[in-house]
């Protein structure tokens, strides 16, 4: 039979016959579309309501309205276009990250205090400021503490380990799961979560954490999730932390052979008799160029066509269960097109090596650095970020063969990051992760007792690692975290830390948290909780706030309050103050 | 309502409240509902980073949102002759539900050559109306469309809608048209049907759905019984959200009006839970059934519930969908099909003031994949339940599935979503027909005659 492609331009089976509506012209040519460039681009890009059908766009880019969903989100309001920088800086790139952070001027408005940049810096390259770090980032220097993070396995971390070791079923490789937990049960990837939050309250290696978090939500694998019961920590391991600061290339190449990838996007039961677009789709969507790359529905098919044999060893063999297979009689032969990538693909025992050709490609195309600079952006700089920044990381990006650490090293190196003070809100994990951090709690016995404590409180409000269902990961914008039900769960918990109503963690206490800290006065205590829990003063209005919870008086002596809840209340209010919801 | 209408006292003998309506209880209503929409725009006009020409409210914006009670209080600002208490619920199906497997054209010979290992055996099908049929899994509904208060319209979509997951959520989201849409559509509902209270409008999850996001202050909870400070007893409580009030006031960041929306909504919540709730018969065990039993708890409690948003996932089919007794689609329908019968049967004669939209981004391709599953495709099936239905028939346009009448393979978009949304707006909210070009910016909306 021959290999004539039903979605070639040019031959078509009579029952794949194209409608008479579905010539599309299409004016769209993939360019970012902000909603106020855009009209109705039906068919015939008439604006009057048809009785007639109106057929679907032809590539999503000619739909119209916004990239992505972040992106959507952020422009939802005038109240969310929060943006970092109000003038532009006289330098937006300097020589050393510790020049960057002296050199930037911060003119944004906002609560925060923008005298330190290195409390700026620890509030977006880790999981919470603590004390400690500060001190040591001044002591070393800021250029110093990043070279050292960027290179976490010169880092001792035996905090980290400590706990991770708690969750065995977490370092399991999938024999082990399949041998220790039931079919299909989610223990192993429960604990995988739960381990994963715990580094993220407790190891040293932050910027580390950061990214891995930051790439996890990017090639999005849902930990739990489906098809992940066994093979959902070797993921995450493997795929995500292993090349979390190394290459996106290894790390997309690695993704495509992944049991856990194929499965949720069940391109496990893609061949070419059978193409599903589901990865195919979401690779361009999500993973790589973006729908503003402006690839045809063609493409997506195309995407799915050079991925076909990829799939996964069942239970039946041949080979280990699920592990990867490569089976060439499921693979799709001929020459296949996706945006600028073209291949012969002439053979099926050749088709592995196409597909890793192909997302060579994607990984290094200028749109994948678009995407990717931008996501980066808004997770380190602020809700809608420059274009300046973006572009500049997305050169280096590219100039770097897809490299991580350069990147990051630009970052830290521009003038938008440093002028960013207060831009961004903690999200739900971010508050709680934040708030063990700063009050210092530690499990004082029963680790994965303590974590599952604070893993719950995640998920109650919405945010358990590596838990989002769907393959574009957590929003990272204010716009669609405004929940009012997740910020009672961020107070309850902040309450919970401080309280211990839950066992298993040390308890911050009063006094001792404030580690030498004025405290005899309500208002000294006041004062002393905002320098140490938010590393500023509050503004008067709000510090007066906290001494009217506590009595009214600034001068009265504070040991009245410590003997009942009202002190621990009022670090609870701190945490629960905008200068800790900002960051 | 200008600052100029806005009465300055809310003490019901005076007579600029008196004015407002046509007694003082209504009056008083809708001063405080100004009142609250006021305060609501001037902190929205103070981070917008300037004031606005809108007198600066004195003393009611310092204080907070304590001065303004626990509770706003419903003023139905649009005056409608629409009863007060008309609730709309958005139901959204995120993957593309497969408008085919849910309401069958029966008798069309062009599905069972395109589906023959996933086509619903007709003699399964519960009879609608035009040769359609309901997959059985639906028979909770069907009971529902015997009594009129269920009906379905095929092959609905808007031209702007692609194939991409998010960019046809995206855009039915923010109105179904990406020309000059950036907030939600329920946003601009919200907008147009005026100032209200606290939970007039909430998402039962826990991030914000796109459809409610904007300017309007929205509310989303997972849980009411979830939504309770835990700040000890009563006078820690209020001493708490007395500094919680205060930490947020005069802070130049829309997350001072998340904080003013849990303060308003959590002496409400508390009301709730001490009540507690048992509905009246019990919801399917999962997400979607505890989350519908909320959005009837909450129309219950007559809190002034106008608009709420249920996400439901797991509709991309690619694969598996099974036959009649198994498989993904029989699974997800059936889950639907009980948690919306079992949520009209709570709600009972209240089920007159409700309007269930079930939406989803789009529906899939005619042929099945050799996966036994479906791929994207386009023009969807939208499920309604509730009062002022003209029922006992299927609406809108449909054309059969012979192969030159497809898009591209899938189902057009005959009837467009704008037209659906408005007619339910219309007879739900009282959404007039002058304020539908605001909801739906470049839409003429025609009625489709989905209600009575």
């Amino acid at each position: 039979m021959t290999e004539q492609h039903p979605d070639n331009e040019s031959g078509a089976r009579p029952w794949r016959r194209r409608s008479v509506l579905a010539g599309l012209a299409g004016t769209g040519v993939g360019a970012a579309a902000l909603v106020a460039t855009r009209g109705l681009s039906g068919s015939d890009g008439a604006r009057s309501v048809l009785p007639e059908a109106r057929s679907a766009a032809a590539r999503p880019s000619d739909a119209g309205g916004f990239a992505n969903r972040d992106e959507s989100y952020a422009n939802s309001s005038g109240a969310e276009q929060i943006s970092a920088v109000q003038e532009a800086p006289p330098t937006l790139l300097y020589p050393t990250a510790a020049e960057a952070a002296a050199g930037t001027a911060v003119t944004v408005p906002t609560i925060l205090d923008t005298s330190d940049p290195v409390v700026h810096l620890l509030r977006r390259a880790t999981f919470g400021p603590t004390p400690a770090l500060v001190d040591e980032v001044h002591a070393v220097g800021i250029d110093a503490w990043l070279a050292t993070q960027l290179q976490p396995l010169t880092i001792a971390d035996p905090e980290g380990d400590l706990v991770w070791g708690a969750f065995p079923l977490a370092s399991a490789d999938p024999a082990e799961v399949q041998a220790s937990v039931g079919r299909y049960r989610w223990d192993a990837m429960l604990d995988f979560s739960a381990a994963t939050m715990a580094r993220q309250m407790w190891s040293n290696r932050q910027l580390y954490e950061v990214m891995v978090d930051f790439w996890a939500n990017h090639l999005n694998a849902p930990t739990p999730g489906p098809g992940s019961w066994d093979v959902g920590g070797s993921y995450q391991r493997g795929v995500i932390r292993t090349h979390a600061l190394g290459t996106f290339t290894d790390m997309l190449l690695a993704a495509g052979r992944h049991p856990a990838m194929l499965r949720y996007l069940t391109a496990t039961q893609s061949t070419k008799d059978s193409v599903n677009e589901n990865l195919g789709r979401e690779l361009l969507e999500l993973h790589t160029v973006g729908v503003s790359s402006g690839y045809t529905e063609t493409d997506v098919r195309n995407s799915a066509y050079i991925l076909t044999g990829r799939t996964v060893v069942g239970q039946d063999g041949p080979g280990p269960e699920s592990t990867f297979r490569y089976d060439p009689d499921k693979h799709w032969v001929g020459p296949v097109t996706v945006l600028d990538f073209r291949h012969d693909n002439a053979t099926a025992d050749g088709g592995l090596e196409v597909g890793d050709a192909y997302l060579r490609h994607l990984a290094a195309h200028p749109s994948t650095a678009a995407t990717i600079a931008r996501k980066l952006a808004v997770r380190f700089v602020s809700d809608i970020p420059p274009a300046t920044l973006v572009d500049r990381l997305a050169a280096a990006y590219l100039d770097n063969g897809t490299a991580i650490l350069p990147v990051l090293d630009t970052l830290f190196r521009s003038a938008e990051f440093w002028a960013a003070v207060g831009q961004k809100t903690r999200r739900p994990l971010e508050n709680i992760t934040a708030s063990v951090r700063a009050l210092g709690c530690v499990p004082t016995g029963d680790i994965p007792h303590s974590v599952g404590v604070l893993h719950n409180a995640a998920f109650n409000a919405g945010q358990r690692p590596l838990g989002w269902p769907a393959p574009n990961g957590y929003p990272d914008v204010h716009a669609a975290w405004r929940s009012a039900g997740n910020m009672v769960e961020t107070w309850n918990t902040h309450r919970m830390l401080v309280f211990d109503w839950e066992d298993g963690l040390t308890r911050p206490d009063p006094v001792g948290l404030l580690a030498g800290l004025p405290s005899a006065t309500v208002g000294e205590y006041v004062d002393s909780l905002c320098r140490r829990l938010c590393f500023q003063a509050f503004q008067p209005a709000h510090r007066d706030a906290l001494v009217a919870f506590l009595g009214g008086d600034p001068a009265a002596p504070l040991a009245p309050h410590l003997a009942g809840e009202d002190a621990g209340q009022a670090i609870a209010l701190v945490l629960d103050s905008p200068y800790f919801s900002l960051r | 309502m200008t600052d100029e209408a806005t009465p300055w006292s809310l003490h019901p003998e005076c007579p600029d409240v008196a004015r407002l309506g046509p007694d003082p209880t209504i009056g008083l209503l809708r001063a405080r509902g100004a009142r609250a929409m006021a305060d609501r725009d001037q902190r929205t006009d103070a981070w917008r980073g300037g004031f606005t020409r809108r007198r600066f409210l004195a003393g009611a914006g310092a204080v907070g949102v304590a001065a303004l009670g626990s509770q706003l209080v419903t003023a139905r600002a649009s005056f409608g002759a629409q009863a007060a208490g008309g609730t709309l619920v958005v139901v959204f199906l995120r993957g593309g539900m497969d408008g085919l497997s849910a309401v069958v054209p029966a008798d069309d010979p062009h599905l069972a050559a395109a589906r023959p290992d996933i086509g619903i055996p007709a003699g399964t099908l519960l009879q609608l109306d035009r040769g359609f049929g309901l997959h059985p899994a639906l028979a909770p509904l069907h009971d529902l469309y015997a009594r009129g208060l269920f009906t379905a319209v095929p092959a609905v979509s808007t031209p702007d809608i692609s194939r991409s997951h998010f960019q046809a959520q995206d855009c039915l989201e923010r109105g179904g048209s990406s020309a000059g849409t950036a907030e939600g559509w329920l946003d601009r509902v919200l907008d147009v049907t005026g100032p209200g209270t606290t939970f007039r409008s909430l998402t039962v999850g826990t991030t914000v759905t796109r459809s409610l996001a904007g300017d309007q202050s929205a509310m989303s909870l997972r849980k009411v019984d979830a939504f309770e400070l835990h700040a000890g007893d009563a006078d820690m409580h209020a001493r708490t959200t007395q500094a919680l009030a205060a930490l947020y006031t005069g802070v130049d960041h829309p997350i001072t009006l998340d904080v003013a929306a849990t303060l308003d909504g959590l002496g409400t919540a508390a009301m709730m839970s001490a009540a507690g709730y048992e509905p009246a018969s019990p919801y399917p065990e999962g997400e979607f059934g505890e989350r519908m039993k909320e959005v009837a708890r909450l129309i219950k409690a007559d809190v002034g519930l106008r608009v709420a948003c249920v996400d439901v996932g797991g509709w991309d089919t690619h694969t598996d969908h099974g036959n009649v007794d198994d498989g993904a689609v029989t699974r997800q329908l059936t889950d639907l099909g009980a948690t919306l019968g079992a949520f009209a049967t709570d709600l009972s004669d209240r089920l007159g003031q409700v309007n269930v939209v079930v939406m989803t981004e789009f529906g899939r391709r005619v042929e099945q994949n050799a996966s036994r599953g479906t791929d994207h495709g386009h023009g969807a099936a939208v499920l309604l339940l509730g009062g002022g239905l003209a029922g006992g028939r299927v609406h809108g346009t449909w054309n059969g599935l012979a192969p030159e009448g497809l898009d591209q393979g899938d189902v057009p978009g005959w009837n467009d979503y704008r037209d659906v949304l408005s007619e339910v707006l219309t007879a739900r909210l009282g959404v007039g027909a002058g304020d539908l070009p605001t909801v739906f910016p470049g839409h003429q909306a025609r009625p489709i005659g989905i209600m009575a």
